[in-house]
């Protein structure tokens, strides 16, 4: 398998290759993937809207108003507060479908023969960290914000930098919960990154691997890719509705815990 | 898609672990912004239909379901009243068929009365011409008994006898043979 794999010459990539530059930018094969990626992810959904709104429905138009239903009833059900639920739905949507596109333009077969200056033109968006990284960048910022909403500026920063002389216990617990929000950021990132990435790889290799039974055998692995993809965008969507959640649940734990609504503290209290 | 077959860029002699990973600090506020643009342009242009249909689904299948649930509930109204109406038409009917039977009782018993009065007046008018023939009979059979006797008592006395001490004699010795 070594040699075969060694016989084909084959050189991974880790990063996108650039392709060319605009204004000073140096425009890479998966940024254009992306560009192209997000102009059928824009296509789509703006066909379907557009038949939604003249009434005239098809299958197609049918499939991804379900698919979009889907993902409002899961919104719906992970955030409990319905405002907080709207205000997230553009956010949560897009990332499922620009997730589910870029990736599964990965798995097309025959673009690697498309190439511009040597470097093959089309690259999924999902297996360059930027974008992943982007992403993950995101969808964090977007939850501290919800955070700082709900919580409040000071409240919100209490969480993670508390006084190690009065509570050293809390004090280690919010530089956990600091990394924790890192990690969580970085879990975002590198795991799109990484199934996507290996998706590719291990789609390079079966087909070298194959040789000349490629064509029967990679259809089963593409199909597998495509799975694969569904669920690393219904990961990405599920995972920034739970933040956001844990975020506002936080608020919302908070106010059930005020001492004016709990019987017991309140007895403490005014016997104090 | 994609085979990669270019040659790999060389990173490890960089040092830069970001650079080796193709992080570029540029392209990552590009794509971050591209992105936040693409949420917006949705989220102005297309998610509002796709949420309108929505909820317009929502809303028929909830005005749907609670047509349903009127309609359910009209049908056991219905159904009660029809219950209602049929347990009236049978105590009606329960009514009207005592009514009748008492009724029916009541002209059977008039007819019977009727009847047996009827019956009676016959029998007794059938009673009082039988005692009037039995009487006129036995009036005649006296009659004739006493010519028989009177005319017997001539033959063996041999002289006629008056009519009048014969009857006594006769009636006598009649009564003597009771």
């Amino acid at each position: 398998m070594t040699t075969r794999v060694a016989a084909a010459d084959l050189h991974i990539s880790i990063s996108a290759q650039p392709l060319f530059e605009v204004f000073g930018i140096t425009i890479t094969n998966a940024v254009f993937t992306g560009a192209v990626g997000a102009l059928i992810v824009v296509a789509i959904l703006s066909f379907v809207a557009i038949k939604v709104r003249r009434g005239s429905h098809n299958r197609f138009t049918g499939l991804i108003q379900w698919v979009f239903e889907g993902l409002l009833k899961q919104i719906h059900a992970v955030i409990p507060d319905q405002r907080v639920a709207r205000h997230i739905t553009p956010l949560a949507v897009t990332i499922f479908f620009v997730v589910l596109v870029q990736y599964w333009m990965s798995v097309i077969p025959g673009p690697e023969s498309l190439t511009w200056n040597g470097v093959p033109l089309l690259r999924s968006l999902t297996a360059d960290l930027n974008f992943t990284l982007a992403l993950a960048v995101i969808t964090i910022v977007t939850v501290q914000l919800y955070a700082i909403k709900h919580l409040g500026v000071f409240a919100n920063a209490g969480r993670y930098f508390r006084n190690p002389l009065k509570d050293p216990i809390g004090a280690f617990e919010g530089v956990l919960e600091l990394i924790g929000e890192a990690s969580r950021g970085a879990a975002l990132a590198l795991r799109l990154f990484g199934n996507a990435f290996a998706g590719e790889v291990l789609l390079v290799i079966i087909a070298v691997l194959t040789s000349y039974f490629a064509s029967v055998v990679l259809p089963f692995f593409m199909a597998f890719e495509l799975f694969i993809g569904f669920i690393q965008a219904y990961v990405f969507f599920m995972l920034a509705l739970i933040f956001t959640a844990l975020a506002v649940s936080h608020h919302d734990s908070d106010e059930h815990t005020h001492p004016s609504d709990d019987p017991i503290s309140t007895k403490v209290v005014h016997q104090g | 898609m994609t085979f990669y077959t270019t040659v790999a860029e060389a990173t490890s002699g960089s040092g830069d672990l970001l650079s080796a990973l193709g992080i570029n600090w540029q392209l990552l506020i590009i794509q971050i912004v591209a992105f936040l643009l693409l949420v917006a342009l949705l989220g102005r242009f297309v998610y509002p239909w796709l949420m309108k249909s929505v909820d317009q689904r929502q809303k028929d299948i909830e005005d749907a379901k609670n047509a349903s649930i009127e309609a359910q509930r009209a049908a056991q109204q219905s159904q009660k009243d029809g219950e209602a109406l049929l347990d009236e038409a049978r105590r009606e009917a329960t009514d009207i068929v005592a009514t009748a039977k008492q009724e029916a009782s009541d002209i059977v018993s008039t007819s019977e009365e009727k009847s047996r009065l009827v019956a009676e007046r016959i029998a007794k008018e059938a009673r009082d011409d039988i005692g009037r023939d039995v009487e006129a009979a036995r009036k005649q059979l006296r009659a004739e008994t006493l010519e028989l006797v009177a005319l017997a008592t001539e033959k063996v006395v041999g002289k006629v006898h008056t009519k009048k001490p014969d009857e006594a004699l006769i009636a006598e010795a009649l009564k003597e043979s009771k």
